[in-house]
């Protein structure tokens, strides 16, 4: 990919660039880390004019590569004040590298508030037109005029009402294949940033475009079968595995039965109602209700694995795409909901007003904590969302997230790492995850260094939940994580090339074959640990320290059933992490 | 007793099919169970069970032994688990 489009919010025009040397063998969160940590002041306000927004496809999306159309959106966030790379799958990003576009700089800001532009790329330029039409207005509603109007086979990244606001739990939006507004960037608040550059919308029309060179065809196609051949393979990842027949909530059971669940706002670790809402109920219900109701759906092209799924009401229309582990636990266990139909409605409102479904779950698990609604009270939830729709003044509470929300209420209960909301693991009893929260460059997140695979799933080695010695366990997925956003591929094949030698040598070989390059295994280590080396610095610059690097506090004090354990992890062991 | 909590395929030898709700068996303890002599008793055939054992919520290999009154969960070897 050999371009760079730039996009000045504040004089509204568009310019395209070559793809300087020092970008030009990387890609995806390693290009967006890099351009933010070149070109954006860490103690900059994220929603002020000097935060820049890049999004980037991976060095092997459209190439053919299996399961590799992730689109990474960077900058600094509002959530956090960290760093931020957060990913989707979708349409957008085959799009994006199918036009030679490496990556799009947003940068400065409007000088009329509250106005809205959409970007539109193809293959003869960019142009930014006024949104006015369509603002204000769920994406459920958006997504359709926009395709009547660009055509139907255009990819859209955008945000909803939440970003439009400035919300910090906003996410950013990219369209499934059937156009839904269903895959998010979700982490971080990305979506009031580009509500903050008063961008709608980018509209990507990849027709005529010259699609992605590859260096070195043998090379390529070798690494992508081997990296294929681990996929079809590894039982968790293969055609009618575990991901494809449940989806990812297929880990409700699992991490329940582990007493890692985190249920009503993590004050236990064990769900009553879990069976309810697990990836096995979620695949029978497809199964039952019948009509449009799916699992093994694909969320973007060439994915192989194919985790998603097409939830239906009980008479077989859609309700929702996608019921998945995350957000099912979080609008679900975390706030007492046992019923997939409310949990399907929750998730239907995140994806129509533009949320991170993670930090809103967690949000209304804290509302609730504070007695603004029962633990388990569906119709109640529902009803904080739409408070966030509206954008009722209760509602903008909510929509900047559960530490936010927590010190409104007074609630000391904050599961949140530099102010970002955990996801569905409880660090209490899968101590490595705790480290990953704690240390990781972009707040509590599990993906960025996904311990849980070895702790509990028995990919890659077992280790011992309850251990706490895992500072190097977690920086090692860490590194390797972040060479695996640059790359563009879903995280989701971790599993296969954990356990599959040969399956991590082919997604390096791949990248060989696209760059020219003579990556090793270890160089990929290598150049994903530069990156979270880079993304630190940012951070420190930006003010934080290693005091920043821990869990709240009440996970030292409040012991977590059924296994009745604190936070016992150790400070010394967490500053390990980054300074071996 | 043991509290025996099976997931997938293997809910066929508890009286309830339905996910939605839990597939319990209660299996008589004898003095040094391991988790790999409750399977047998269950009767499952050892090559559906996965590697996901939870004694008590423990991540645990066959060989552990099983005390009375102890919950194990037992999922199948087609539901090896996953991510996000
Ligand atoms: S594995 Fe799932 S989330 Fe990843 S690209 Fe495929 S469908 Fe999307």
């Amino acid at each position: 990919m050999s371009k760079i489009l730039r996009v000045n919010m504040t004089d509204l025009t568009t310019k395209f660039e070559d793809v300087p040397e020092k970008y030009r063998l990387t890609g995806g969160r390693g290009l967006t880390s890099a351009i933010t940590c070149a070109e954006v002041p860490p103690t900059c306000h994220p929603l002020g004019p000097n935060n820049k927004l890049t999004f980037a496809p991976g060095i092997l999306t459209a190439t053919g590569a299996p399961t590799a159309g992730r689109l990474s959106v960077g900058g600094k966030a509002p959530l956090t004040g960290t760093i931020k790379e957060t990913n989707a799958g979708g349409m957008a990003a085959d799009k994006l590298a199918r036009l030679d576009i490496k990556a799009i700089i947003v940068e400065g800001q409007p000088k009329e508030k509250g106005k809205f532009w959409l970007l539109k790329v193809d293959k003869d330029g960019a142009q930014l037109m006024p949104a006015d039409e369509w603002t204000g207005k769920g994406l459920y509603e958006t997504y359709p005029k926009l395709f009547a109007k660009f055509g139907k086979d255009v990819g859209i990244i955008s945000i909803g009402v939440a970003g439009e606001r400035l919300m910090a739990m906003a996410g950013v939006c990219v369209n499934d294949p059937e156009g839904r507004p269903s895959r998010y960037a979700g982490r971080g608040g990305m979506g009031a940033v580009m509500g903050s550059k008063g961008l709608k919308a980018i509209i990507v029309d990849d027709k005529g475009g010259s699609g992605v060179a590859i260096a070195n065809k043998d090379a390529f196609n070798t690494g992508r079968k081997k990296l294929t051949d681990a996929l079809r393979e590894h039982a968790i990842t293969k055609p009618g595995g575990t991901l494809n027949t449940y989806g990812t909530a297929a880990l409700v059971n699992v991490i329940n039965e582990a007493g890692a669940f985190p249920t009503r706002n993590f004050r236990e670790g064990r769900f009553e109602g879990a069976s309810k809402i697990s990836g096995e109920t979620i695949n029978e219900t497809c199964k039952k209700r019948g009509g449009v109701g799916m699992t093994g759906h694909r969320c973007s092209p060439g994915c192989i694995i194919q985790c998603s799924n097409v939830y239906p009401k009980p008479d077989g229309t859609e309700l929702v795409s996608c019921q998945e582990y995350e957000s099912v636990w979080s609008l679900g266990a975390d706030c007492g909901i046992d019923d997939l139909d409310v949990t399907g409605e929750l998730i239907r409102l995140c994806n129509d007003y533009g949320l991170d479904t993670i930090e809103a779950g967690v949000t209304i698990g804290v509302a609730m904590d504070a007695g603004l609604a029962k633990f388990g009270d569906g119709k109640k939830a529902i009803e904080l969302m739409h408070e966030i729709g509206k954008g009722t003044p209760l509602g903008h509470i909510l929509g900047n997230g559960a530490e936010v929300t927590a010190r409104t209420f007074g609630v000391v209960r904050c599961p949140t790492v530099k102010g970002q909301a955990m996801p569905a693991y409880e660090p209490r009893a899968i101590k490595g995850i705790g480290v990953t929260y704690a240390t990781s460059t972009m707040g509590a997140d599990h993906t960025s260094g996904y311990t849980i695979a070895p702790e509990i799933l028995g990919v890659s080695g077992k280790l011992d939940p309850f251990t706490v010695e895992k500072a190097e366990v977690s920086r090692n997925f860490q590194y390797a994580t972040a060479f695996l956003d640059t790359t563009g591929h879903c995280l989701f094949i971790a599993f296969a090339i954990l356990d599959i030698a040969s399956g991590f040598e082919g997604m390096v070989e791949e990248c060989n074959g696209v760059l020219g390059t003579n990556w090793t295994t270890d160089d990929a280590t290598r150049i994903g640990g530069d990156i979270v080396k880079m993304e630190r610095a940012f951070n420190e610059a930006a003010g934080f320290t290693k005091v920043d690097d821990r869990l709240p506090e009440f996970m030292k004090y409040e012991k977590l059933p059924p296994h009745n354990v604190v936070y016992d992890v150790p400070d010394a062991v967490l500053d390990k992490v980054h300074n071996p | 007793m043991v509290e025996v909590h099976l997931y997938g395929k293997l809910r066929r030898f508890t009286d309830n099919l339905d996910p939605s709700r839990d597939s319990i068996i209660l299996v008589p303890h004898k003095p040094n169970d391991t988790i790999r002599d409750i399977i047998r008793r269950i009767g499952i055939p050892l090559e559906e069970v996965g590697s996901n054992l939870f004694l008590n919520g423990e991540y645990s290999p066959l060989e552990r032994k099983v005390e009375d009154n102890d919950r194990l969960g037992i999922f199948p070897d087609d539901m090896q688990m996953i991510i996000v």
